[in-house]
């Protein structure tokens, strides 16, 4: 038996397993809680697939990606909630509308590399926190935007916990896809050569300059998409939610799960996400130490990353190849 | 017929003539060499050659089109391809994949069609792959095809560069000391490799050290010195001129 259990097998297998255990979660159960806090894991995956690309594929570095998931939530959230556009169509501009802002931030930071590239968008960040402040008419300034309407297409509306859960799930699990097709056909090896040599990139005709700009468009859209998807699975957005704490948490799930990979990130994102709601799946959890996780989350993820960073610098992707037995350092597509 | 010309062109990095008002033609389906002593302005012609620098003066034409102004990537498209003297290889990613990352200009998968994997795409993945395989054999780095290039022996790595240069489909191959840090087996392996892509059609012009290596296979030299080219002509000829040698022995005296 054992012999059948080669990486390569497990690697086709166990996304398929992971899979087929998110959709039969509504059927086991009908707690509202674990379906909100699933969901928010959802969203995550859907972020971190795009800086995944950005970052930990194509190398550049994004400190500004929570005012792209701000930016869809806020055009979602206002379009359905005061302007009574429907939903789906909201979505996209919120999807569309984060990928323009990721075109018109990288123009700039072409130039920029590295630490210079993570000050222009923490930057960024910092000015679109500001914006959602201020911009009262639309983001509804501190007190952000409420009464933000479900999801809904034509007369069918998702408005149930596990209803959300499923849409949220269900477009993650699509991007998921489309983004390993991605990494596994031109535009992706482009990416990784850019990551590993920007003079070797050019010199096999890569453009970069275009192609930093195309994936910083892609991932910020793909960002802006789980803003939409947040917006109306809420029902309530404030500004304090995209704040720059948010994209260095993004940031961090992406070194803990290790640049080159996929599947590192979105195991990462999920540990990650769900250590503030441990007493969701955790049933017996005392109230005093998920209260104490919840004021450390901020702390133990920085602690994480850091000693990721020193000790094992290829993150959760390099130690689940370790215990594969494989060494397929370079086979690319979802390790 | 003349495949690149140089026209008195000319770079200089603040007070130093890197390279000085130098001109030469390479002719179709020969190997030419480019040498001189250290700092004789060599990467930096060829960076401006295949656009990593602009010339101050002069101009380069390649195939009767110029090329002034045009960027690396464009520059590839035309038909130069170079390899570096520092290997510039993807080290995360294997032989097959450095080299396919050449396939890059003549392949056509954008973000949605490789997203979507269209059956478009998996044929053009397909012949790719096998086209790789094809430029890996010529080479002789097909062992190292699913190894990281960072785990492949220094040698190969520079057959690595050339294969992945090849890839790009290139009238003209541009070689930065590619002998450099080879032993002599290794160097007769490039040597040998070099003539089989000259008779594949491909004309090629290398930077080099190694003078057992360029008297071996080029049919042309020029030399640099300072900035200036002091010499052109067949390897008989340059190994007795006078201006050479001065350039050489002169380098020597000073190192020795």
């Amino acid at each position: 038996m054992a012999r059948f259990l080669t990486p390569r097998i497990l690697g086709r297998a166990l996304p398929v397993v992971a899979c087929g255990v998110l959709f039969l979660v509504p059927m086991l159960t009908d707690d509202r809680y674990l379906f909100k806090v699933l969901t928010f894991v959802g969203l995550n995956v859907i972020v971190i697939a795009g800086l995944a690309l950005l970052f930990g594929f194509a190398g550049q570095i994004s400190l500004g990606h929570a005012a792209f998931v701000g930016i869809g939530a806020y055009t979602c959230g206002y379009l359905t909630a005061a302007r009574g556009v429907p939903w789906i169509v909201a979505v996209i501009a919120g999807t569309v509308l984060a990928g323009v802002g990721g075109f018109l931030l990288a123009i700039p930071s072409l130039r920029l590399k590295g630490h210079y590239l993570a000050m222009a968008t923490l930057g960024f960040n910092e000015i679109m926190s500001v914006l959602f402040v201020e911009l009262r008419p639309v983001t509804g300034g501190n007190d952000g935007l409420r009464g933000i309407p479900f999801a809904s297409i034509g007369a069918w509306k998702i408005d149930t916990p596990a209803g959300n859960y499923l849409l949220v799930w269900g477009v993650a699990v699509v991007v998921l896809l489309l983004t390993a097709n991605i990494i596994r056909t031109r535009p992706g090896r482009a990416m990784r050569a850019l990551h590993g040599s920007e003079l070797g990139a050019l010199a096999s005709g890569v453009d970069t300059g275009r192609l930093k700009t195309e994936v910083f468009a892609l991932s910020a859209g793909i960002a802006g998409l789980a803003g939409a998807l947040y917006a109306s699975s809420v029902g309530f957005i404030s500004p304090s939610t995209f704040s720059l704490e948010f994209s260095v948490l993004l940031i961090a799930m992406v070194v803990i799960g290790g640049a080159g990979s996929l599947a590192g990130p979105v195991a990462a994102c999920a540990l990650l996400t769900l250590l503030p709601y441990a007493d969701a799946l955790i049933p017996g959890l005392s109230k005093e130490l998920i209260a104490l996780i919840q004021d450390w989350e901020a702390d133990i993820s920085g602690f994480v990353m850091i000693l990721v960073l020193l000790f094992a610098p290829g993150g959760l992707a390099a130690l689940g190849r370790r215990l594969g037995g494989t060494s397929a350092r370079g086979a690319g597509g979802v390790q | 017929m003349s495949l690149l010309s140089v026209r008195g062109i000319s770079k200089r990095f603040g007070g130093l003539t890197a390279v000085d008002d130098v001109s030469f033609e390479v002719f179709e389906g020969t190997i030419k060499a480019l040498i001189g002593p250290n700092g004789a302005g060599k990467s930096t012609l060829f960076n401006l050659l295949t656009g990593f620098e602009r010339p101050d003066a002069g101009s380069v034409s390649f195939g009767g089109t110029a090329l002034g102004g045009k960027r690396p990537h464009e520059v590839v498209r035309v038909g130069l391809a170079r390899t570096f003297q520092n290997t510039q290889l993807f080290e995360e990613m294997t032989g097959a994949e450095n080299v396919l990352v050449g396939m890059h200009p003549t392949m056509r998968t954008g973000f949605m069609a490789g997203a979507l994997r269209l059956p478009s795409t998996r044929a053009e993945e397909r012949d790719a792959r096998e086209r790789v395989g094809h430029l890996l054999r010529l080479v002789g780095a097909d062992q190292y095809a699913d190894t990281p290039a960072a785990d492949v022996p220094h040698g190969v790595r520079r057959l690595l560069e050339i294969a992945r240069a090849l890839a790009t489909s290139p009238r003209l191959l541009l070689l930065d000391e590619p002998a450099a840090g080879l032993n002599n087996a290794e160097t007769r392996t490039l040597a040998t490799c070099l003539r089989r892509i000259r008779d594949d059609g491909i004309t090629i012009l290398v930077v080099e050290h190694d003078m057992g290596l360029v008297m071996d296979v080029s049919e042309e030299i020029v030399v640099l010195d300072r900035g200036r080219k002091i010499a052109e002509g067949p390897p008989l000829l340059i190994q007795k001129d006078a201006a050479v040698i001065e350039a050489y022995l002169g380098e020597e005296a000073v190192y020795a």
